[in-house]
C-alpha cells in the first residue's frame, strides 16, 4: 500500500458495504459524533472486522469509558457496557473473567485510558487479558468541549492551556510496549482500509491486544492532529520491521514526529482465562 | 443443673503464644459441644512486645457477648496483665507466673495487685515449662494444660487440636506441645479445685445441625462458597483481607476465579464487569477502599448491575485506626456514591449472620438488579463464634434472577423495561437477540441515553421502588425485637455488631427489674420503617448505642421517624462496654421522661 491510496468513489462504498453483510452489525442508533470525526471510520473497522471473523452478535461485548469516543458501545449491535470515565479496562477484565467465550472489545479516548484510566493499562497488560483495547487518539478532551489531554502535543492551546500546553506529551506505544502488552499496533482513521484490517488483526488475537488509532477531532483541535497534518506524518513501518522484536518496536515507537502505523509487536503468552485455569488445576479443583 | 457460662482472658505480651493459646482452647471446648464467643486484641505492630489478650467466653447456648468480667484469667506477662486484674469476677481465679525469672521490681509482680476476692494460683510455669520440653517457650500450652485440668475438661480434644494446629512444622513440635499441655493438666488436676466455676456436662447433640467455629470473615467466606460465588476480585486491607485469602483457597478448588487488582477501583468495576456478564460477583474492603469504590457503585446503582461489596469498618476518618473496631461507615455505605444512592445495606449483628447475610446478599443483588453492601466491622471479621450450619445443604438460593419471558418475533428487548415491581427481565451476554448497551447515563426503556424530565423521574422511581421488594425477602430477618413484649420503659435499638452487648445489657437490666426491649436492624437500607415505627412506639425511651463519634444511626433512625432518640456514641476502638450501656439503661429507667427533655 502507497501512502496515496487510490480515491474512493461513495457509490463503490455504499454498494461494498451493503454486500458485506457488515451493516448487521451497525444499531438502529446512528453516531452522534461530529460530521468528519474521526471516530466514524472505527465503527466501520469494527463491523467489518466482527463480518470477517464471523462474531456471533450476542458473543461480543463491547466496554467503554467516558467520552465522545465511548459512546462507541451504542452505535454497534453487539452487548455494551458504557461505564465511567477511566475505567473501561477493568470492567472489561471482570466481564471476560466472567466468560470466557465473550469476545470483549474496549474502546476509550485518550484521556480516558491515558490520564484519568492511566493506572489500569499496565495491569491489563501485565495479566494478558484476553480482551482488545482500542485507543482513540485525538490529543484532546472532546466530550468536554476541548481541553488539554496528556497526548496533546507541546503548544497545543485549549480552553485549560490558554497560553498553549507547556507539557510533553507521553509517547502512548513506548509505554504499552513497556508494560508487555502481547500484541501493539497503530493504525490512522484516515486510513480506513488498513485500519479496518488491524482492528481485526488485533481482536484475533489471544491475549491484550492494544491497537492505538490517530483520529482527528474535527471541532476542537483545527491545529494539531488535524486530518492535513496527520495525513503528513503517518508512515508506514518499515517493510523489514521484526514484530518479535520488541528492541526494535520501541525504536519505532519512540519517532513521534513521524508516526508509523501497523503492527509494531506480537508474542504469544498465557492469557489471564488461562492462567485461572492452571490455577484450578493446581488447587486439584474444577466446576 | 446450672448452663455453662465460663468466660477465660488469657494476657501476654507478643511472642508469648497467648492467641495461639487462645485459639487452641476455643476449638478445643467447641469441640467438646460448647458454644463460644471470642475475640483477641493484639497490637498493630508485626513485631515487638505489644500486648495480646485473648478472651473466650464458653457457654452451654450460644451467647451474644462476652462477659465484662472473665471467671478466669491468666497473665503470661505481669506488666501487660496488672492493668487488666480489674476485669476479674469476685471469687474468680487470676493464674500467673509464680517463679519469675529475674528479681521482680516492687509492685511489678501480679501477686500485688490480685484482689482480695480473686483466688490466686500461682504456678511455676516456666519450670513445669522446662521439665516436660526442655524449653521455656511452652508457658502457654502449660496454661492451657492447667485450665484443663483445673476445670475439669477432657484432654483429648485439646490434644487433638494441637496436633491439628503443630502438624505442619513437624510431629517434634507436635509431642513437645503435647508434653507441655499434659505437664499442665497433671499440675492442675492436682489442685484445689475453683468451686464456683465448672462445666455442666452437654446434651446430645442434634443430628440435623453441625456446629462449626468460624470468624466473622470466615463465615462471610463460607457463605460466598455456599452462595457459589463465581468471581472474586479485591485489593488487601484490614480488616478484610482475610475473606480474600480465605476465598483465594476455596475459590480455585470449585473452579471458580479470583483476581487480586490493582486497587479498590478496579476490584469493585471488575465485579460490576462479571455482575453485568452473569457471574455471581464480589469484593471485600474496609472504609478507605470503600471511598474509591463509591463512584463504581453508583455506576452499579445506574445501570441496574448485580454485585456484592463486603465492607469491614476499622477505626476512622481517612486510615485511622486500621486494628482498631469501629462503626462509623455507616453514612460512606448508605450515602457515599453521587447522586441519590440506591442500593441495599445489610450488617449483620454476629458471626451466624455474616454466614447468612453473605449468602442472602447474592441473591437480593440478582433479584433486584443491585449493588449490595454487607457492613461488618472488625469485631466482628476476627471475632470467633460456634455457628449451627444445616447439614441438609446450603439455605441459600442458587439464581434468584426474575425469569426472563421469550421475546415476540420482531420484538425489542427492553433492558430497563418498566414494570409494577420495578424489576426488569434481565438478559446477559450470550444471550440471543437481546443485545442492548448498559449505562450509568440516565436512559429509557432501551437503555439509550435520556435526558428526559419525565424518563428520569420514572427511572429514579424504579430504581427506588425495586428495593423495597428486600423488606419482604424470603428467609430474611430484616429487622427483630428482643426481650420483654409490649410497653417498656427501655428500648434498645442497635444495629451491627454492638447488639450483641446490647442484648446482654438487656438482659441484665431484666435481671435487676427494667422493664426493657431490644431490635436490631439488620436492613439498614431499603429502611424497614413500620417494624422500627412499631418498637419505638412501645419505648418510654429509645437508646441508640454505636461505636461512631456522630451518631450515625441515631441520625438516620431520627431522619426517618421524627421522633428522638437517646445517644450512646463511642468511640473505644473496642467493643462497646456492656456496663457502658447497663448504666445509660439504668439511668433512662429513673427518669425516661427528663432524658428526652434534655
Ligand atoms: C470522574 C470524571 N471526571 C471527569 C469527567 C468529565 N469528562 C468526561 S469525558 C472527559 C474527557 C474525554 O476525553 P477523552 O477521554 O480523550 O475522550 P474523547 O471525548 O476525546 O473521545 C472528561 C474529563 C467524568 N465524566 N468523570
Ligand atoms: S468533539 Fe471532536 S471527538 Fe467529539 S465527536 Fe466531535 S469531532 Fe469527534
Ligand atoms: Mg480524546
Amino acid at each position: 500500500m502507497s501512502i496515496m491510496e487510490r480515491p474512493v468513489f461513495v457509490d463503490d462504498k455504499l454498494r461494498e458495504v451493503r454486500q458485506s453483510g457488515r451493516l448487521e452489525y451497525r444499531s438502529r442508533s446512528l453516531p452522534t459524533w461530529c460530521p468528519g470525526c474521526g471516530y466514524f471510520s472505527i465503527v466501520e473497522g469494527v463491523t467489518y472486522a466482527c463480518n470477517e471473523m464471523g462474531i456471533a452478535k450476542e458473543q461480543a461485548v463491547v466496554v467503554s469509558g467516558i467520552g465522545c469516543s465511548s459512546r462507541f458501545p451504542f452505535f454497534v449491535d453487539l452487548f455494551g457496557f458504557h461505564t465511567l470515565h477511566g475505567r473501561v479496562l477493568p470492567v472489561a477484565t471482570g466481564v471476560k473473567t466472567a466468560n470466557d467465550k465473550l469476545t470483549v472489545i474496549a474502546v476509550g479516548g485518550d484521556g480516558d485510558g491515558f490520564a484519568i484510566g492511566g493506572g489500569h493499562i499496565s495491569h491489563a497488560a501485565k495479566r494478558n487479558v484476553d480482551i482488545t483495547y482500542l485507543l482513540f487518539d485525538n490529543g484532546i478532551y472532546g466530550l468536554t468541549k476541548g481541553q488539554t489531554s496528556p497526548l496533546s502535543a507541546v503548544g497545543l492551546r485549549t480552553s485549560t492551556s490558554p497560553f498553549d500546553n507547556p507539557e510533553q506529551p507521553l509517547n502512548p506505544l513506548m509505554m504499552v510496549l513497556a508494560y508487555g502488552a502481547s500484541w501493539v499496533g497503530q493504525a490512522y482513521a484516515g486510513r480506513p482500509d488498513h485500519l479496518r484490517e488491524m482492528i481485526t488483526k488485533a481482536i484475533a488475537h489471544r491475549g491484550f491486544s492494544y491497537l492505538h488509532i490517530l483520529s482527528p477531532c474535527v471541532t476542537f483541535d483545527k491545529t494539531s492532529k488535524t486530518y492535513v497534518n496527520l495525513g503528513l506524518r503517518v508512515r508506514e513501518l518499515p517493510s523489514g520491521h521484526d514484530a518479535t522484536d520488541l528492541m526494535a518496536a520501541l525504536r519505532q515507537a519512540r519517532d513521534q514526529e513521524s508516526l508509523a502505523i501497523g503492527l509494531y509487536y506480537q508474542e504469544s503468552r498465557p492469557t489471564l482465562n488461562a492462567t485461572f485455569e492452571q490455577l484450578v488445576a493446581k488447587a486439584g479443583g474444577g466446576r | 443443673m446450672k448452663a455453662t457460662d465460663i468466660q477465660i482472658a488469657l494476657c501476654g505480651s507478643a511472642g508469648d503464644g497467648t492467641i495461639a493459646a487462645g485459639d487452641i482452647l476455643r476449638n478445643a471446648v467447641a469441640r467438646a459441644g460448647y458454644r463460644v464467643i471470642s475475640f483477641d486484641v493484639y497490637p498493630p505492630e508485626i513485631r515487638g512486645f505489644g500486648k495480646c489478650i485473648s478472651r473466650v467466653r464458653i457457654t452451654t447456648e450460644q451467647s451474644y457477648a462476652l462477659k465484662r468480667q472473665s471467671d478466669v484469667f491468666v497473665s503470661l506477662d505481669d506488666s501487660h496483665a496488672i492493668p487488666h486484674v480489674g476485669e476479674v469476677r469476685p471469687d474468680g481465679a487470676v493464674i500467673f507466673e509464680s517463679q519469675p525469672v529475674a528479681t521482680v521490681a516492687e509492685g511489678h509482680h501480679i501477686s500485688g495487685h490480685i484482689h482480695p476476692g480473686h483466688i490466686p494460683y500461682g504456678i511455676p510455669l516456666r519450670e513445669l515449662s522446662e521439665k516436660s520440653t526442655g524449653g521455656g517457650r511452652s508457658r502457654n500450652l502449660v496454661v492451657l494444660g492447667y485450665i484443663a485440668g483445673l476445670l475439669g475438661l477432657a484432654a483429648e480434644h485439646f490434644l487433638s487440636i494441637i496436633e491439628k494446629k503443630f502438624t505442619k512444622q513437624g510431629s517434634e513440635v507436635v509431642s513437645r506441645n503435647q508434653a507441655g499441655f499434659h505437664a499442665g493438666f497433671q499440675a492442675g488436676a492436682a489442685t484445689f479445685k475453683l468451686d464456683n466455676v465448672f462445666f455442666t456436662p452437654l446434651g446430645a447433640p442434634h443430628g440435623s445441625e453441625q456446629v462449626v467455629m468460624l470468624s466473622g470473615n470466615a463465615a462471610v467466606a463460607q457463605g460466598c462458597m455456599d452462595a457459589h460465588l463465581d468471581t472474586f476480585f479485591g485489593y488487601p486491607i484490614t480488616p478484610a483481607t482475610s475473606i480474600m485469602e480465605r476465598l483465594a483457597v476455596a475459590l480455585p478448588k470449585r473452579g471458580a476465579r479470583l483476581l487480586q487488582t490493582e486497587d479498590e477501583i478496579s476490584a469493585m468495576a471488575a465485579s460490576i464487569g462479571a455482575g453485568f456478564a452473569g457471574a455471581r460477583a464480589a469484593t471485600a474492603t474496609s472504609g478507605p477502599g470503600l471511598a474509591l469504590m463509591s463512584e463504581m457503585i453508583g455506576l452499579a446503582t445506574m445501570a441496574e448491575v448485580p454485585c456484592v461489596v463486603f465492607v469491614s469498618q476499622r477505626g476512622g476518618p481517612s486510615t485511622g485506626m486500621p486494628t482498631k473496631t469501629e462503626q462509623s461507615d455507616l453514612n460512606a455505605a448508605l450515602y457515599g456514591s453521587p447522586g441519590d444512592s440506591q442500593h441495599i445495606v445489610i450488617a449483620p449483628t454476629n458471626v451466624e449472620g455474616c454466614y447468612r447475610c453473605a449468602g442472602k446478599a447474592f441473591e437480593m443483588a440478582e433479584r433486584y438488579q443491585t449493588p449490595v453492601i454487607v457492613l461488618l466491622d472488625l469485631y466482628l471479621s476476627n471475632r470467633y463464634e460456634t455457628v449451627t450450619l444445616a447439614v441438609s445443604g446450603p439455605p441459600f438460593n442458587l439464581n434468584a434472577n426474575k425469569p426472563r419471558p421469550r421475546l415476540e418475533a420482531g420484538e425489542v428487548y427492553k433492558r430497563y423495561a418498566l414494570t409494577d415491581d420495578g424489576i426488569s427481565p434481565r438478559a446477559i451476554p450470550g444471550d440471543a437477540g437481546c443485545m442492548h448497551v448498559i449505562t450509568g447515563l440516565e436512559h429509557n426503556e432501551l437503555g439509550r441515553p435520556s435526558d428526559q424530565e419525565e424518563m428520569h423521574a420514572a427511572m429514579s422511581r424504579k430504581r427506588h421502588d425495586k428495593l423495597l421488594g428486600a423488606l419482604q425477602h424470603p428467609d430474611f430477618t430484616v429487622s427483630k425485637r428482643f426481650g420483654d413484649p409490649g410497653r417498656v420503659k427501655v428500648g434498645l435499638l442497635s444495629w451491627g455488631s454492638t447488639f450483641g452487648e446490647c442484648l446482654e445489657a438487656m438482659f441484665m437490666a431484666q435481671a435487676e427489674g427494667i422493664p426493657c426491649a431490644a431490635m436490631k436492624v439488620v436492613m439498614l437500607a431499603p429502611f424497614p420503617v413500620q417494624p422500627v415505627a412499631d418498637f419505638m412506639a412501645d419505648c418510654d425511651v429509645v437508646l441508640v448505642p454505636e461505636c461512631n463519634y456522630e451518631g450515625q444511626f441515631a441520625h438516620l433512625v431520627q431522619g426517618i421517624l421524627a421522633k428522638p432518640v437517646v445517644r450512646l456514641s463511642r468511640v473505644p476502638g473496642s467493643p462497646m462496654p456492656v456496663e457502658a450501656i447497663l448504666g445509660e439503661v439504668r439511668r433512662l429507667a429513673r427518669g425516661a421522661v427528663t432524658a428526652i427533655a434534655s
